[in-house]
């Protein structure tokens, strides 16, 4: 099944009329403990260094610091950090759904021995937790000089990193006529062009959906980068904002600045967020009926 | 399926090779020689040393933070597993009817899913603070007794799994997912023949969505089992504390594996403490798989 047509919503009965009160009010209440924490931050952000102390803590700013998104990125030099977010967060994207859409495409419309076999390994294999890879895997970058590059945050991409993405661009292209590559063949398209040309614009949500996702992944990783990269000047962003505020020399971390720059820091997901909703909705759908298949 | 077989394998292999390529190195090599590294002593500079099972010895035995790193992960597993699954489904039951606002609201659950892990535990760390958070602040308003929260050993790990529990809408959205995925008919059947809310969700709601649940049960199970950013972000000094009291194995692997300048990693150690843990995960999901049948509805017409 087509994972777009999960978007069709059954209609339900509506609550009935003494309830609804008491519905608005847990809607109120989801909202509310969703919203509050990030409004919290907002106004953090606009307050002096010394109001984030103040004793109880006071809902709006005494004095607006807007300087705090100049000061606050400036203090752990944003524009590198976000340049090699951009970077590193662009690459894997690019890979993860290349190889995925062409592994998916090969899995689901050509015939060939161990094609079983093969969709059984990459299924399976996304039960292997990914921790058993966190050593072996840091020891052999470090043994061909991976080790403080961003190679090993880009290169598994390409080589099919996310077995979930193969799986959804699998189940993605089974819904697709087979007349519609029948045809394509008579004219005497081979594989390749059939795959750019035919398939690439019609499975178009399914690759944004992953696009999405692997965004999203790459750009919110910490443990990885933690790991491999050691020079302060190869950091995205989530290692920069995590060292932001630990500690270190008994500075305490100055939290005005910090909110700051971490509304910077979330805002590219934000705004894919908000611009492809719909998308979030129906790549994660597609998850949702992987037992129903 | 096409139909000129045949031509189509070395085309196939090509489509197919840089996945092939990454499932041995990144499956089946980390596999191999994360076992073989379990059970040498192995620092990344010379060579490994084999010492049979001395390392699992070692952490079964006399490693004083292997069982309070045990016990941790365990207690955060039965927090916040039940929780997340209760919470998500009670939401996406909620998010599944029809009022006014239905959407906004739907997105502001999912909201704090898309963001950075990093972003939203270190707001956290902030309105968990007990002078200056926002959350104390609100219950002091309130009346409500108030908590010293990750600085309480006590209330430490609750904190990490109410930071986890803000990220509901990622349970949310699947089951959401599997909600509409119910025929409606079942549901207008249940209304003819005067089926209260109670019978409807036990008889209908719970069993045709039974395959999410246990897909989620081992999703967010073997989650749980590998949480690491939120202790390291929220304990002090990322090191699991107060006390051992968020001192997840995750934590135990990483502090051993890559640890902080003048230590020596102790990479066949930590190697063995992987082991342990994806041995857990393994169990976890074949008794779940195992026990499925008992509790899981599948329609024996389709597929």
């Amino acid at each position: 099944m087509a994972p777009a047509s999960q978007a069709v919503r059954p209609a339900k009965k509506k609550p009935r009329v003494i309830g609804t009160t008491a519905w608005y009010v847990v809607a109120l209440f989801v909202g509310a403990v969703m919203i509050v924490p990030l409004l919290w931050m907002i106004t953090i952000g606009l307050k002096s260094g010394t109001a984030v102390f103040d004793i109880p803590p006071k809902l709006l700013p005494r004095e607006w610091k807007w300087s705090n998104f100049v000061n606050g990125p400036k203090a752990i030099h944003f524009p590198r950090l976000l340049l090699n977010s951009f970077l590193i967060t662009g690459l894997s994207v690019i890979g993860g759904v290349m190889t995925a859409m062409m592994a998916g495409y090969a899995l689901a419309r050509m015939r060939f021995p161990g094609r079983k076999l093969w969709f059984y390994l990459f299924v399976g294999s996304m039960l292997l937790p990914g921790v058993v890879g966190l050593i072996p895997l840091f020891q052999l970058y470090k043994s061909i000089g991976w080790y403080d590059t961003w190679l090993p945050l880009i290169v598994p991409a390409f080589l099919g990193g996310n077995p979930l993405f193969i799986f959804l661009a699998r189940q993605y292209f089974l819904a697709i006529p087979y007349s519609i590559d029948e045809a394509a063949k008579l004219d005497g398209a081979g594989h390749f062009r059939i795959f750019t040309q035919v398939m690439l614009p019609l499975t178009r949500p399914a690759w944004l959906t992953m696009a999405i996702l692997a965004f999203q992944a790459s750009w919110n990783d910490y443990l990885n980068p933690l790991v491999y990269l050691y020079s302060s000047g190869k950091w995205p962003l989530s290692v920069g904002m995590a060292a932001f505020i630990s500690p270190f020399a008994g500075k305490t971390p100055d939290w005005s600045y910090y909110m700051a720059t971490n509304l910077l820091y979330m805002l590219p997901p934000l705004i894919i967020f908000f611009a492809a909703q719909r998308y979030f909705i129906q790549g994660l759908g597609a998850l949702g009926s992987t037992n129903q298949k | 399926m096409s139909r000129n077989a045949g031509s189509d394998v070395k085309a196939a292999y090509l489509f197919i090779a840089p996945a092939m390529i990454g499932f041995f190195v990144f499956v089946g090599y980390p596999l191999i020689r994360s076992f073989y590294l379990s059970l040498t002593k192995y620092n990344g500079l010379t060579d490994p040393v084999f010492v049979g099972l001395g390392n699992f010895r070692r952490l079964f035995t006399t490693d004083p933070s292997f069982w309070p790193a045990l016990r941790a992960t365990g207690y955060l597993v039965v927090l916040y597993v039940p929780l997340s699954l209760v919470l998500g489904l009670a939401l996406a039951m909620f998010c599944n009817q029809r009022f006014a606002g239905v959407r906004l609201v739907r997105t502001l659950a999912y909201l704090p899913v898309v963001l950075p892990a990093v972003a939203t535990i270190t707001l956290w760390k902030f309105i968990l603070d007990p002078q200056v958070g926002l959350l104390n602040t609100v219950l002091d308003r309130l009346g409500l007794p108030t908590s010293l929260w990750l600085q309480s050993p006590k209330m430490a790990m609750p904190s990490i799994v109410l930071v986890m529990l803000w990220g509901v809408g990622s349970t949310m959205i699947i089951f959401l997912a599997g909600l509409q995925a119910v025929p409606t008919e079942l549901y207008e059947a249940a209304k003819v023949d005067g089926a209260g809310p109670f019978a409807v969700f036990f008889r209908i709601t719970l069993p045709m969505i039974s395959p999410i649940m246990l897909l989620q049960v081992i999703l967010q199970t073997t989650a749980a089992l590998q949480t690491f950013n939120q202790p390291k972000i929220l304990s002090p000094g990322g090191g699991g504390g107060p006390g051992f009291s968020t001192n997840v194995l995750m934590l135990g692997i990483y502090n051993n594996g890559f640890p902080t300048l003048g230590k020596i990693p102790q990479l066949g150690y930590a190697s063995a403490q992987v082991w342990v843990l994806f041995v857990i995960i393994i169990a976890v999901i074949a008794l779940t798989a195992k026990f499925s049948s008992l509790w899981t509805y599948s329609d024996s017409t389709s597929d």
